[in-house]
């Protein structure tokens, strides 16, 4: 089964199909270093106003698409690149301005205040100086950076210096936004910070393409996920499809009150056989929550025990991650 | 749109000066270095003003020119500002102009205060308005050229200003000792006056004497005609140079060079699994 380009499978993705226009159109991304084929025939979609992240372990390719795509390194072969159906070779320019980057690390000039770094940027983007003035302000008021308008950039920490990121790379209103790990060793408030500016950021219209390794991350911001490994995508659905598609289970665990008998334990064994006790819960995987939380439920009724405790713990993307890694790597080596 | 071009230029070039101006290797490569050539080769020796002033200008101006012009880019790949300027809709050939008008303006201004010092200090007397003009036209011509020379040596694709300072020690320095600074063209064993010709420096002081007293080599327009010829292929070799070399630059420096022996890895270990 391959994942190049299937978003048929996926209800929302028929809907965005017939709601969005695409905005980035993305075919047979190829680049090689050396003797390294980093990217090697990625082909995506991306719809106006939806967040993809993309995934991938160390390596995979995910930076190197990222370059590819915003123009910095030259297409290879039959690769091409549209952005709002115009391509990447017509105007290198103009097809810039369309993009708003916020790297994993600081790319501000150290030696620069904040001011001056955003005054360099709006320059670039042949703002006059008014404008970016303006524009400079709101930007840093809204992510809580105008107190340190006038401090160099290399006294700021990791977490102001990526939100000073977030403001250069949205200064000349781009209509897409690639944030490559944008929240990599950010403290817990920074890292909320982000995240509701970037789901803000889809509602202001954005179509937005991250890079993350966090998880829970990709799950709650993101509309479709693309799982890339060794320069291919090995899977491009939402993260909800993912997991119940690659790893239907859930967990249910209950707390009893009391110790239970012997009779009881089997009678669990033989109707839950996947059963096991894990700390003070009883664990047991299911296909059915339902159907399984009602037998659960009649069996505490006939024994007459109190369950004192329930959960039902929903797979995780990072298991579908890891499963669907491993996957790809075992095919490789049958190859 | 060429008035959007040359906006974008003349604020990276303003960039450029801010900030590398007071960095370590255009310090001591940019005026320590020849201030203190100057006095090694002046101090105890019977040399006339002319000819001193001759060597300081002409050393002055080529050692302050390619001063900041290696160093930008191994700075900018290393602190990944490079990136942020790629991304955004600058071209290659606007990034290595601002880096060129950068490096001739310093150059400029630091060679014309140390000429006019001089000449006001030493009373060097001109033949005439027109020796002056020219005089400067050769400074202008070899601040570009200076310029583009440094940023020849920083297309080697590195991260790291040492490696690129000290190809460019290694290319300045035969330059200048084969220019006829130190011994005039005239006095040169013809062996040497032959490789003299491959250093442009030569034809600035030779320029320089032909204003200052007229004991000139070649015709001034020859020296002329000779520094624009440089200047073009220096632009023209530059360019091609960085053009190639810029992709490696940002794939195969710092961060991404780990990356990619990283990808070696996970490829090999997805192999073993």
């Amino acid at each position: 089964m391959t994942f190049q380009n299937k978003l048929t499978n996926d209800i929302d993705h028929e809907l965005y199909l017939g709601k969005k226009s695409i905005a980035i159109k993305v075919s047979n991304l190829y680049k090689r270093f050396e003797d390294l084929t980093a990217v090697n025939d990625v082909s995506f979609e991306i719809f106006e106003g939806e967040i993809v992240g993309i995934l991938g372990p160390n390596g995979a390719g995910k930076t190197t698409t990222i370059r590819l795509l915003t123009g910095i390194f030259k297409l290879e072969g039959k690769a091409s690149i549209e952005i709002f159906n115009e391509g990447i070779t017509t105007n290198l320019s103009k097809y810039k301005i369309n993009f708003g980057i916020v790297p994993e690390v600081s790319n501000a000039f150290s030696d620069f205040t904040v001011w001056q770094n955003l005054k360099f940027s709006g320059g670039i983007y042949g703002f006059p100086k008014e404008k970016i003035e303006k524009r400079s302000k709101k930007l840093l008021e809204q992510f809580g950076l105008l107190d340190k308008m006038h401090s160099k950039t290399k006294t700021l920490s990791k977490g102001l210096k990526q939100r000073l990121n977030f403001c250069l790379a949205l200064l000349h209103e781009p209509s897409i936004l690639i944030l490559d790990e944008p929240t990599s060793g950010l403290d817990p408030i920074s890292v909320k910070l982000m995240r509701n500016r970037i789901l803000q950021l889809k509602k202001e219209g954005k179509t937005i393409l991250i890079t993350t390794h966090d998880m829970q991350e990709a799950q709650t911001i993101c509309d479709r996920i693309l799982i890339m490994n060794r320069g291919k995508i090995i899977a491009d659905e939402s993260p909800d499809t993912l997991r119940k598609r690659f790893k239907s289970t859930s967990t249910i665990l209950f707390k009893i009150d009391g110790v239970l008998s012997n009779d009881h334990k089997n009678t669990l064994m033989d109707t839950f056989n996947t059963i096991k006790e894990v700390n003070d819960y009883y664990a047991f995987s299911s296909n059915d929550v339902i159907r399984d939380i009602s037998m659960l439920y009649n069996f505490s009724k006939e024994n007459n025990l109190t369950i004192s405790d329930f959960k039902v713990k929903e797979t995780s993307l990072e298991e579908v991650f890891i499963h669907l890694i491993q996957k790809d790597s075992i095919s490789m080596g049958v190859k | 749109m060429i008035t959007d071009r040359l906006n974008r230029i003349w604020i990276l070039s303003k960039k450029n000066v801010s900030l590398y101006i007071k960095r370590g290797p255009v310090l001591i490569f940019g005026l320590m270095f020849p201030f203190f050539m100057t006095l090694s080769w002046v101090i105890g020796r019977n040399i006339t003003i002319h000819h001193v002033f001759i060597g300081i200008v002409s050393m002055t101006s080529f050692f302050t020119a390619t001063a900041i012009s290696p160093v930008v880019l191994p700075i900018e790949t290393r602190e990944k500002s490079l990136e942020r300027i790629l991304v955004s809709p600058i071209s290659l050939h606007e990034i290595l102009l601002g880096i060129v008008i950068a490096s001739t303006l310093y150059s400029l201004i630091i060679t014309s205060i140390i000429t006019i010092i001089f000449i006001l200090m030493f009373s060097i007397v001109f033949t005439s308005i027109a020796t002056i003009i020219l005089m400067f036209l050769g400074i202008c011509l070899m601040a570009i050229l200076g310029s583009l020379l440094g940023l020849l040596a920083a297309a080697n694709p590195t991260d790291r200003t040492s490696d690129v300072m000290l190809i460019i020690n290694l290319i300045k320095f035969p330059l200048l000792f084969i220019s006829g600074i130190f011994v005039p063209l005239q006095n040169l064993p013809s062996n040497l006056l032959f490789l003299s010709f491959f250093s442009p420096i030569t034809f600035l002081a030779d320029l320089l004497r032909f204003c200052v007293d007229g004991s000139n080599f070649f015709t001034y327009q020859v020296d002329i005609f000779m520094l624009i010829i440089w200047i073009v292929v220096m632009f023209i070799v530059g360019y091609m140079l960085h053009k190639r070399t810029m992709p490696k630059r940002l794939a195969e420096t710092g961060k991404t060079k780990k990356k990619m022996m990283m990808m070696k890895k996970n490829i090999e270990a997805s192999r073993v699994l």
